[in-house]
């Protein structure tokens, strides 16, 4: 079983048109994920996440996410836990401006010159969230930190989606062709974590066949060859944890 | 009741094509066309936003999408709203190979003058359908 990418942020913004803390938002969370912290980020999609994302909903599950939002709407950041899990980190621009004592800025589609101390105020607070998230332990798990003590340097990533979102993707065979499932380790871990075990009848826990369609599209016709790559890809991965267990 | 022409453009944050649709978006009701249309931001569409559900509801809706998953359109559809006409980027860009957009947080050149394209292009979809019988403010 490959070992997880290292671990990234996703930065989750509203970007909403109607205002100017909308548009500060948007630029604030590009300027961290280009800039500030460009190793350590990735951008989610907000809107994919109920047209279907299944990238952007799994990252937002087992990853640290940053909400980002320009209003008490908080529509970044109750998407985000409505989809996928509750954001590690939720920043409103009215927070930075009376942190930072800063007018509110002005500006639609352009924000006006003074309006660049908002951006810029709101991307470093964004990275140092970043670099809060990224000195903690997460637990994949339980979408959550688990101690504020440092983590270990990860191993590096031997197999992550090819979106760059940093999930992981395993690669099983289904009817002979290769299909890469996303988040099929971080699923099995998950079940394995809730005490699910394989055993000797063969049959996959119908929990795991379930979370696998929240992040992969099964085509229709092709659950029971799914069923059944799954099940071979559990045992697998049952029988490691339990000879770690044992060695 | 008067109702304008609802434009909801992607946004996509991280894409330069997503940043077209919200040029575009602008372009189209704070210069095009601002007495007969008006946006409503996808994020509240996510959320649920009853003003927001209400606004795509009550009228006709041009959406803007600047990839295939076509979340503007998706999202408007499953939020009750009927799509009078739907872009993309790329059908734009396909049809106008010489505005390359480049550029996520400053479109270039390019990337305005394909958003000024799309932008013609919706002003002229809100007047057919504003003559279609559209009431209007």
């Amino acid at each position: 079983m490959p070992s997880l990418p290292k671990r990234k942020v996703g930065i989750v913004a509203c970007s909403g048109e109607e205002l100017p803390a909308g548009t500060v938002t948007r630029l604030a969370a590009l300027k961290a994920l280009e800039d500030l912290r460009p190793s350590e980020t990735v951008t989610i999609c907000l809107p994919l996440f109920l047209a279907g994302g299944e990238g952007d909903r799994a990252f937002a599950r087992f990853y640290p996410t940053i909400a980002v939002d320009g209003c008490e709407k908080r529509c970044a950041a109750r998407a985000t836990e409505l989809y996928s899990n509750k954001p590690a980190a939720s920043i409103v621009v009215d927070d930075i401006l009376a942190q930072h004592n800063l007018p509110a800025p002005q500006g639609l589609r352009r924000l006006t010159p003074e309006s660049g101390a908002v951006v810029d105020a709101l991307a470093g607070a964004i990275a140092a969230e970043v670099d809060h998230l990224m000195a903690v332990r997460w637990s994949r798990t339980d979408g959550a930190i688990l101690e504020a003590a440092p983590a270990a340097q990860e191993a590096v990533s031997t197999s992550a989606c090819a979106c760059g979102s940093g999930i992981p993707v395993t690669t099983v065979q289904i009817a002979g062709r290769a299909v890469q499932i996303m988040a099929l380790e971080p699923i099995l871990e998950l079940a394995y974590n809730q005490g699910l075990r394989a055993n000797g009848t063969g049959a996959l826990p119908d929990e795991i066949l379930q979370t696998v369609q929240v992040y992969n599209t099964v085509p229709s016709g092709e659950e029971e060859q799914y069923a059944q790559a799954l099940d071979l890809a559990w045992r697998a991965y049952c029988e490691q944890r339990e000879g770690q267990s044992n060695g | 009741m008067s109702k304008r022409v609802i434009i909801v453009p992607c946004s996509g944050i991280g894409k330069t094509y997503g940043t077209v649709t919200r040029e575009a978006a602008y372009q189209v009701a704070e210069e095009l066309r601002p007495e007969t249309t008006a946006i409503v931001p996808l994020s509240l569409l996510v959320l649920g936003d009853e003003g927001a559900r209400a606004a795509v509801q009550g009228a006709q809706v041009i959406t803007m999408d600047g990839c295939s998953l076509a979340c503007a359109t998706l999202n408007v559809r499953q939020a009750g709203g009927a799509v009078a006409k739907d872009f993309t980027v790329l059908d734009a860009f396909r049809r106008n190979k010489a505005l390359k957009p480049r550029g996520i947080s400053e479109l270039n050149e390019g990337g305005q003058a394909l958003a000024r394209v799309l932008a013609d292009e919706i002003a002229q979809t809100t007047d057919e359908l504003i003559a279609g019988g559209v009431d209007h403010a």
